[in-house]
C-alpha cells in the first residue's frame, strides 16, 4: 500500500486537463464506494458510539471477545503460516513442466475454493463424525473432532487450510511464471539442485507475492466466519469463535447492535495495524520499485 | 525423486477434491441413504429423481438463470468500473487521489456484517427492496477488482500512452484502444474473481430479495433447510450443480487467469 | 441450527445491556367493528409452516372477496437475520411474520414498536391457548404474537431395545428410574439412553423449563438456581454412566437415530414428522410415554419449538392481517386441518378434543401418541422468557459444555455463568 509507483514529473506534463480526465475513470467508482460504502460505514460508526464510549470499555473487559482475538491470534500464527508454506510448495510443484496432468490438478486444488458453503458444511460434518466418519476410519481413531477444545480447532485449521490453499496456490503460481526461464536455466548451470534452485532463486522472488497472500489471509483471519459458523458455531465454549463470529452472535442474535459494531470498528484497527506491519517489515525489502 | 513428488502431488489432489466427490455421491442417493452408517461412497442411482425433486421445491432451473444473468450483468460492469479506476489511480494524479485510494484498501478491511442495516435502510428508502438493481449496483464499486488492476496499470510503459497521445488519441481512446488490449491477462483474472464473488453471494441477497421467483441460487437452496426437515440430497445437488458455471468460468480462463495475476498484484 | 427450546415472558424489567433502549409503546392494533376486510397482505413463513398457509391462503380469499394473500417461504435457517434487519431498519417487513416462542421476546424488548400488540383483539381468547404460549408471546407491555403450534414434549423409545432389556418403558416415572433402565438398556443392546449434543443448551433448557424455570425469575438471573443445578446435575449423571450418545446438529440428531444408536428421545410432538419422513424402515419400532418426572408427582412434560404468528407495525393492513390471524389460528377448523396435513400440533386447546387426536399412529405400532401430546398441551410449565434470553444461551452453552465435556462442577459453571450474565445484563442473582 505504500505503492504510490508514479512517475511523478511525467504526470505533471499531462497538465490540468489530465485532472479532469481523471474523475473520468476514477469517477463512477468513486460516487458508488461514497454512496454505498462511506455512508453506511459513518453510520455504523456513529452507532458504536451510541451512549459514548461505554461499548468500547466493554470490550476490553469481555472475556468471550477477548477469547476470539486469542482463537484469531492462533490461527493467525499457526494456520497462515502452514498454508503459505504448502501452496508455495504446490505453486511451485504445479509449474513444473515435468507434471502430468497439470492442468487437471490446477483446478482439484482449486475446487475446494469456489464450493457452496452449505454443501461444505454438510460434508465436513459427515467426514468428521466421531463414530463412522470417513477421517476417524482412515486414521483409525475415535476423535471427537468438533466437541473437543483441542481438536474443535485442529479440524477448523485443517478446513481451512483445505479450502484456501490452492487458491493461494493458483496466486502464487501466477508469481512463479513471472520469474524468468533464464534464472532457473542459470541456477542449473551452477550445478545447483532443486531445493537449492527453490531456496536460492525462487523464494526470494516470490516474496512480493508471498506478502500479498500473507496480508490477504490475514484480512480473512480476523474477519473468519463462514468455517467456525457452519463447523462449529464457535463451540465447543468459546474454543473456535472468532471476533466476526462473535459479532454476528452479539448484533443479529442478541440484537446488541451497538456493541456489534464496536466489535467490528476493533477488529478494523487490529487489521489496518497488522496489514500495515506486514507492508512495513516484510514488504518493503522487495517493493523497491514501488517506492521510486 | 519426481516420481514420489507426482505421487505426493495427486495424493493432495485427491484429499482436496474427497469433499467434492462425496458432494456428488450424496447428490445421487435418496436423503435418508446418506444416514446409513457406513455413508455411501459411491454414487447412487437417484440422479434424476433428485433433479426432478430440486426443479419441483426451489424452481432450480429458474433460479439457475436468475443467478446467471445477475452474476454476468455485474461481472461486465464492475470490471468496467474497477479496471477504469484502476486506471485513473495509476496513471493520473488528481486530488483526492490518496483519499480514493485509501477508501478502496478500507474496503477490504471493514466487515460486511456491519455495513447491513445501514445498507438496507438506504436501500428501502430509494425502494430498492426485492429488486434486481439492489443485488447488482451497491457492490459495483469491488476493492480488490479495483486494487489489482491499479497494480496492474502500475506497470503499464508511459510511452504507449504518449505514442497515443502524439496519435492524437483522446484518453477514453487510449484507455480502450491501447490500455485494454495489452492488459487482457488481468483483466481476465478480473472477471473470474468478480463472478466467483458475485455467483456465491449470500447474505445480501437473502436479505434482499423476498419474491421467489427472484431468488439466486444460494438463497433458493437455503431453503432445503427446514426447522424439522433439511433436504440434504438436495443441498448437495444444488450445490453441485451451482459449482459447475464457476468451473466453466474457471477452465475457460485458467491461462489468462493464471498470467493475470502475475503482471498485477505483487510484482517486484 | 436447530434452535430447540421454549419459554416465556412476563415480567420484564425493561433493561438492556446497552441501556440504550428507549421506553417506546407497542401500537396497539386498531380495529373498527365496521370496516371491510379487503386488499393485499403478505406473509413470511418456512417449511411445513408455509405450506399450510399456502394451501390455506386460497380459502381465506375465496371467503373474503377482494383480499389476496401471498405466502412466502422466506426459508428457516436464515430467517432470523432477514427478519432482524427489517425491524432493526424499520423497513421490508411484509404484514405478518412467524416467529419462533423464543425469538419473540428479544424482538418485543428490542423493538418495542416494531410488532403490533394485538391485546385488544385477542385478549379475549386467553383462556383457548396453551397457557405456556401464551406466555411466550406476551410481555409486560403487550400480547405481541398469536399462538400457532405447540410443541409438547415426551419420551420416543425404541419398543425392540425395551423388549430386549426386559424394561417396561411405562415403569419411567422418574429420571431415577430412567437413569436405571438406561443401564440397564445399554446392558443389554450397548446402546445409550439418549442422542445429546453436549456442546449445546438444548436439552438443558428443556428439563428446566420440565421443572417450571426460564433462565431468569422475576427479571432476576436464575441460572444458577436450585433447578438448573438439578437439570445439570441430571445430565452430568447421564453422561458420567455413559449414557449419552453426543452428536453435532440437525443431521448428526437425525444420523444417531436411523442408526439406531439410542434407546429414548426426550423430544417434542414435531420430531414423529422428522422419524415418518427420515426413517420410513423403522416403522413399528417406536413408541411414546409421558416425560420422566424429577420427583414422583413432578410434571411429566415440557416444550421445545413451536411458533407463533406476529403482525408488524409496518402493515398497511392491520384490518385484514388480524382477520386472517383470526381465522386461521383461534378456531378448531384450520388448526384440525394443519394438524392432519401438515402435522402442526395446535396450540388452541379447543382443537385438541378433536377425533383425529385419537386415531392410532400406525408408524407408532398403533399406539395413539397424538392423543398422549394433545392431553399434555396444557401441562406444559410456562417459564419467563426475556429479551437476553439469547445472551444467556451463549453463556449456559460454555457453562453445559464445559461440565459436560470437561467434567466440571455443575454447581460451579453454573455459578459463573450466572455472574457473567449479571454483568453483561446488569441484573440481580436472584435469591
Amino acid at each position: 500500500m505504500s505503492s504510490v509507483a508514479v512517475d511523478v514529473p511525467k504526470i505533471r506534463r499531462y497538465g490540468r486537463r489530465r485532472r479532469t480526465v481523471a474523475w473520468v475513470f476514477a469517477g463512477p467508482a468513486a460516487a458508488l464506494l461514497a454512496l454505498f460504502f462511506a455512508y453506511p460505514l459513518a453510520a455504523s460508526l456513529l452507532q458504536s458510539l451510541e451512549g459514548g464510549f461505554g461499548n468500547y470499555a466493554r470490550l476490553v473487559r469481555d472475556p468471550s471477545f477477548l477469547r476470539s482475538l486469542s482463537n484469531a491470534g492462533l490461527i493467525l500464527v499457526v494456520q497462515v503460516p502452514v498454508m503459505i508454506g504448502l501452496a508455495t510448495v504446490l505453486a511451485y510443484v504445479l509449474n513444473q513442466s515435468w507434471l502430468k496432468f497439470r492442468a487437471t490438478l490446477r483446478v482439484a486444488y482449486f475446487l475446494p475454493a469456489v464450493t457452496t458453503l452449505v454443501a461444505y458444511a454438510v460434508v465436513f460434518r459427515v467426514l468428521l463424525r466421531t463414530e463412522g466418519g470417513a477421517v476417524n476410519q482412515v486414521l483409525g481413531l475415535q476423535v471427537d473432532w468438533l466437541n473437543d477444545p483441542f481438536w474443535a480447532r485442529v479440524a477448523l485449521i485443517a478446513s481451512l487450510t483445505w479450502r484456501w490453499v490452492g487458491y493461494n496456490a493458483v496466486i502464487l503460481l501466477a508469481g512463479l511464471q513471472g520469474i524468468g526461464r533464464e534464472q532457473y536455466e542459470a541456477a542449473a548451470i551452477d550445478g545447483a539442485g532443486s531445493l537449492t534452485t527453490f531456496r536460492r532463486v525462487i523464494l526470494p522472488q516470490l516474496r512480493p507475492v508471498v506478502v500479498f497472500c500473507s496480508i490477504t489471509s490475514t484480512i480473512g483471519t480476523l474477519q473468519l466466519f463462514d468455517e467456525p459458523l457452519v463447523l462449529t458455531g464457535g463451540g465447543p465454549g468459546d474454543a473456535t469463535l472468532t471476533p466476526i463470529l462473535y459479532l454476528y452472535q452479539v448484533g443479529f442474535k442478541q440484537l446488541d447492535f451497538g456493541y456489534a459494531a464496536a466489535i467490528a470498528w476493533a477488529v478494523v484497527a487490529l487489521i489496518g495495524a497488522l496489514s500495515w506491519v506486514q507492508f512495513r517489515y516484510f514488504g518493503s525489502r522487495t517493493s523497491g520499485k514501488e517506492r521510486a | 525423486m519426481r516420481r514420489l513428488v507426482w505421487v505426493l502431488a495427486v495424493l493432495g489432489a485427491l484429499v482436496s477434491v474427497v469433499p467434492f466427490y462425496w458432494m456428488i455421491v450424496a447428490a445421487t442417493h435418496d436423503g435418508s441413504e446418506l444416514f446409513a452408517s457406513p455413508p455411501p461412497f459411491l454414487p447412487g442411482g437417484d440422479l434424476l429423481n433428485n433433479i426432478v425433486k430440486l426443479e419441483e421445491s426451489v424452481h432450480f432451473a429458474r433460479v439457475m438463470a436468475t443467478s446467471v444473468w445477475t452474476a454476468l450483468v455485474y461481472t461486465a460492469l464492475s470490471s468496467l468500473v474497477s479496471a477504469m479506476c484502476g486506471y485513473g489511480l495509476a496513471k493520473y494524479r488528481f486530488h483526492g487521489r490518496g483519499l480514493l485510494l485509501g477508501v478502496v484498501l478500507a474496503t477490504m478491511m471493514v466487515p460486511f456484517q456491519v455495513l447491513l442495516v445501514p445498507l438496507f435502510q438506504m436501500m428501502a428508502s430509494i425502494g430498492w427492496v426485492d429488486t434486481y438493481q439492489a443485488i447488482i449496483i451497491p457492490f459495483l464499486a469491488n476493492s480488490f477488482g479495483i486494487f489489482l488492476m491499479r497494480q496492474a496499470f502500475l506497470d503499464f510503459p508511459d510511452e504507449l500512452l504518449e505514442s497515443g497521445r502524439l496519435d492524437g488519441a483522446g484518453d477514453m481512446r487510449i484507455f480502450y484502444r491501447i490500455v485494454l488490449p495489452v492488459v487482457r491477462p488481468q483483466l481476465g483474472a478480473l472477471v473470474i474473481f468478480t463472478f466467483m464473488s458475485q455467483w456465491n453471494s449470500f447474505i445480501w441477497p437473502l436479505l434482499m430479495l423476498n419474491s421467489e421467483e427472484r431468488y439466486t441460487v444460494p438463497v433458493a437452496l437455503n431453503h432445503l433447510i427446514g426447522l424439522s426437515h433439511v433436504d440434504y440430497a438436495g443441498l448437495m445437488l444444488g450445490a453441485f450443480l451451482a459449482t459447475l458455471p464457476l468451473m466453466l468460468v474457471f477452465l475457460v480462463f485458467q491461462r489468462q487467469f493464471v498470467a493475470g495475476l502475475l503482471g498485477g498484484a505483487v510484482k517486484g | 441450527m436447530k434452535r430447540a427450546i421454549a419459554g416465556l415472558s412476563l415480567v420484564l424489567t425493561a433493561s438492556c445491556a446497552t441501556g440504550g433502549v428507549p421506553a417506546k409503546e407497542a401500537p396497539k392494533i386498531t380495529q373498527s367493528a365496521n370496516a371491510k376486510v379487503s386488499g393485499n397482505i403478505e406473509i413470511w413463513s418456512w417449511d411445513v409452516a408455509a405450506k399450510a398457509l399456502q394451501r390455506l391462503a386460497p380459502e381465506f380469499e375465496k371467503a373474503n372477496p377482494g383480499v389476496k394473500v401471498k405466502v412466502t417461504d422466506i426459508g428457516y435457517d436464515n430467517a432470523y437475520d432477514k427478519i432482524t434487519v427489517g425491524l432493526k431498519s424499520g423497513a421490508g417487513l411484509p404484514d405478518i411474520i412467524t416467529l419462533e416462542d423464543t425469538a419473540i421476546p428479544g424482538y418485543a424488548e428490542n423493538f418495542p414498536d416494531g410488532l403490533v400488540d394485538l391485546t385488544p383483539v385477542a385478549g379475549k381468547y386467553k383462556a383457548d391457548f396453551d397457557p405456556a404460549k401464551w406466555q411466550a408471546a406476551s410481555t409486560a407491555k403487550g400480547l405481541y404474537a398469536l399462538p400457532w403450534d405447540s410443541a409438547p414434549v415426551g419420551l420416543y423409545y425404541r419398543r425392540d431395545y425395551f423388549e430386549k432389556a426386559k424394561v417396561d418403558p411405562k415403569s419411567l416415572t422418574t429420571w431415577d428410574d430412567a437413569v436405571k433402565a438406561g443401564e440397564k438398556i445399554k446392558q443389554a443392546t450397548g446402546k445409550r439412553l439418549f442422542v445429546s449434543d453436549l456442546a449445546s443448551v438444548a436439552t438443558f433448557t428443556t428439563l428446566l423449563q420440565q421443572l417450571g424455570q426460564g433462565y431468569f425469575v422475576d427479571g432476576k438471573v436464575a441460572v444458577n438456581s436450585p433447578d438448573a443445578v438439578r437439570a445439570l446435575t441430571l445430565l452430568k449423571t447421564l453422561k458420567d454412566k455413559d449414557l449419552l450418545q453426543n452428536e453435532k446438529g440437525w443431521d448428526g440428531r437425525v444420523t444417531a437415530t436411523k442408526q439406531g444408536k439410542a434407546a429414548t428421545q426426550p423430544t417434542a410432538a414435531w420430531w414423529s414428522g422428522t422419524l415418518t419422513a427420515e426413517m420410513p424402515e423403522l416403522s413399528g419400532k417406536f413408541g411414546v410415554v409421558p416425560l420422566p418426572a424429577f420427583e414422583a408427582g413432578g410434571s411429566r412434560t415440557s416444550a421445545n419449538g413451536g411458533s407463533a404468528l406476529s403482525i408488524t407495525a409496518q402493515t398497511k393492513n392491520q384490518q385484514t392481517a388480524w382477520a386472517f390471524l383470526d381465522w386461521l389460528l383461534a378456531g378448531k377448523e384450520r388448526q384440525v386441518s394443519m394438524m392432519r396435513t401438515e402435522a402442526l400440533f395446535p396450540a388452541y386447546l379447543p382443537a385438541l378434543t378433536d377425533p383425529l387426536f385419537d386415531e392410532p399412529q400406525p408408524y407408532f405400532g398403533g399406539e395413539k401418541v397424538n392423543r398422549l401430546f394433545a392431553d399434555e398441551v396444557k401441562e406444559i410449565p410456562p417459564v419467563e422468557l426475556t429479551g437476553d434470553d439469547k445472551q444467556a444461551e451463549e453463556l449456559l452453552k460454555k457453562a453445559v459444555s464445559a461440565c459436560l465435556l470437561n467434567g466440571e462442577d455443575p454447581k460451579a459453571v453454573l455459578d459463573g455463568a450466572a455472574e457473567q450474565l449479571a454483568a453483561a445484563t446488569q441484573r440481580e442473582i436472584a435469591p
